[in-house]
């Protein structure tokens, strides 16, 4: 147990609002291995990018213990990285330079980064993109940015907040299996917040099914498909065995 | 024979595709040429009208010449003006007195600006001044100022100074407060403190607020300057403003006033030049 990457046990988190206290996360309890895939789903408000902050070091808790690397872990740290919804690229720079931040932040070497942001780029698919300004790019392709940037100082665990939820479902899926095949090369341990089953099935080793008011941890639900995967995988009789588990633990069919 | 149909088509295709861009590009430049020529001339013709009707109602005796010169009467004066000996002298003193008083305010606003907003001590000591002093008209003060000041040029700073404070400080409080709280956060996953924070992510940001407050702070400098020549001085464009109009020499008002106005609006174009460098990235 303490082996894990990540270990967090009996994590609540209870947010002062105006109508008194609001409990967002109840008794959550976990174990990550490095090198995992995992997938936090369910309904809004159930606590997901509750849960996301308070693993990246951006949230206190309120209560539990959280240990990474065999430290208690309680603010950022720059081997985690963390990627949201919106693309949050800079319009005052150029693609190259928003994926060349956080080495700039973390004073990382400079020529070894110049190496890594084409590489990145590359692998993406925006070669040749690096002089554009974000506003000269396509919704799908800004987040693409972001997700090189997300790599640029080659974080050990991804934390991923919705990263494709604003994108359409062609786009979505294109990036989907773009992100399958960086994690089995590089192979970092990442924690994906999604609501969308079918996408959390497909990417994941395990999935963290969630339940809100208050927030708590349904159950952990293990991704037995084949790796590595490609769409191909959404045929699979278990894939879809799997979704139908998953929206039931949610209760979506009653 | 018919086989043969798709390969020339492809073969035709990408000639097709650079025609139709090229005739494109074409027709978007001349759509967009004359929409300037258009606009230009409407422009033009609305200032000929308007110098028409002026001289129409001074030239043809309806307004008497004394009340409202003729355009052709304030182009001499103007010549007569920017001729005479007092002219430079004058000019020099005002151009100073609005040149310190507009960088005085904006360097004094920009940086009670970011000290408020980076600085919660800061902003506890002195934010609820600074709010209940933003309200009433500031040009109350310039009596006051001359008073205290006297009749040369401090007096004119410290009005211009006082005027040209609030809009910059108000905008730089409120472009670095106009921030997406996603970016915040990427930038403290990222371990970016205070100062990192602010050099990459909240001045950048602020920027495009921060360069309207400029603007304002610029035409606010002028105008505490030359209402605080009028109130009481002994030289400066205000000063001769008041004392042309006490000998009734509306022309060489007229005339002053133009030269205000031409210089103003040079170092506002100047601004707004140096505003798209800035923020560049607001015209991609
Ligand atoms: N800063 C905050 N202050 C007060 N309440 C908050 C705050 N952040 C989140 N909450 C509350 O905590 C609960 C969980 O929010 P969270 O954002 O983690 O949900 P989520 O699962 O990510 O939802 P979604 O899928 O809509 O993003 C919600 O009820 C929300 O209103
Ligand atoms: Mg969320």
């Amino acid at each position: 147990m303490t082996d894990s990457l990540i270990d967090g046990q009996h994590i609540s988190k209870v947010y002062a609002t105006a109508t008194g206290p609001l409990v967002a996360l109840d008794n959550v309890s976990f174990n990550i291995e490095e090198g995992e895939f995992i997938s936090l789903v369910g309904p809004s408000g159930c606590g997901k990018s509750t849960l996301l902050s308070i693993l990246g070091g951006l949230e206190e808790k309120s209560d539990g213990t959280l240990v990474l690397a065999g430290k208690h872990h309680d603010s950022p740290r720059p081997d985690l990285g963390m990627m949201l919804q919106t693309s949050v690229l800079f319009p005052w720079r150029t693609v190259r330079e928003n994926v060349r931040l956080p080495g700039i932040i973390l004073k990382l070497d400079k020529k070894e980064q110049a190496e890594r942001c084409d590489e990145l780029l590359d692998m993406v698919g925006l070669n040749g993109f690096g002089d554009r300004y974000p506003t000269e790019l396509s919704g799908g392709m800004r987040q693409r940015v972001a997700l090189a940037r997300l790599l640029a100082h080659n974080p050990r665990v991804l934390l991923m907040d919705e990263p494709f939820g604003a994108l359409d479902e062609f786009t979505r899926e294109t990036m989907n299996v773009e992100l399958l095949r960086i994690w089995e090369k590089t192979g970092k341990t990442v924690i994906f917040v999604t609501h969308n089953i079918g996408e959390a099935v497909f990417l994941s080793d395990r999935i963290f099914v969630m339940t809100p008011r208050p927030g708590r941890l349904e159950g952990i639900v293990e991704v037995d498909l084949p790796r590595p995967r490609t769409m191909e995988a959404m045929r699979d009789p278990r894939f879809s065995e799997l979704v139908f588990t998953i929206r039931r633990m949610l209760g979506v069919d009653h | 024979m018919n086989m043969m149909q798709p390969a020339e088509e492809i073969v035709a295709s990408p000639a097709t595709q650079k025609e139709t861009i090229e005739r494109f590009v074409e027709t978007e430049r001349r759509r967009q040429k004359k929409k300037v020529l258009v606009n230009r001339l409407l422009a033009a013709g609305f200032g000929i009208f308007v110098l028409l009707v002026w001289g129409f109602a001074t030239e043809g005796g309806f307004v008497h010449r004394l009340i409202i010169p003729s355009p052709i009467d304030t182009f001499w004066a103007m010549g007569r003006v920017m001729s005479a000996d007092y002219f430079l002298p004058n000019i020099w003193v005002t151009l100073q007195e609005i040149l310190w008083g507009f960088a005085i305010g904006l360097a004094s606003g920009v940086v009670l600006g970011v000290g408020v907003a980076m600085f919660d001590a800061v902003r506890a000591t002195i934010y609820p001044y600074l709010v209940a002093l933003q309200a009433p008209p500031k040009i109350v003060l310039a009596p006051i100022f001359v008073t205290w000041f006297g009749f040369d040029q401090p007096s004119k700073i410290a009005i211009a100074v006082v005027m040209s404070f609030f809009p910059m400080f108000l905008n730089t409080l409120t472009g670095l407060s106009a921030v997406d709280q996603n970016a915040v956060k990427l930038m403290r996953s990222l371990t970016a403190g205070r100062w990192k924070t602010f050099r990459y992510l909240l001045l950048p940001n602020a920027l495009p607020i921060m360069m309207a407050g400029v603007k304002l702070c610029w035409t606010l400098a002028v105008l505490g300057v030359i209402v605080g020549e009028f109130v009481g001085a002994s030289a400066g464009i205000g000063y001769l403003i008041y004392a042309m109009n006490f000998q009734l020499d509306i022309a060489g008002v007229f005339a002053l006033i133009i030269i205000l106005s031409l210089f103003t609006l040079v170092v506002y174009q100047l601004i707004e030049w140096l505003e798209s460098r800035i923020i560049f990235w607001k015209q991609l």
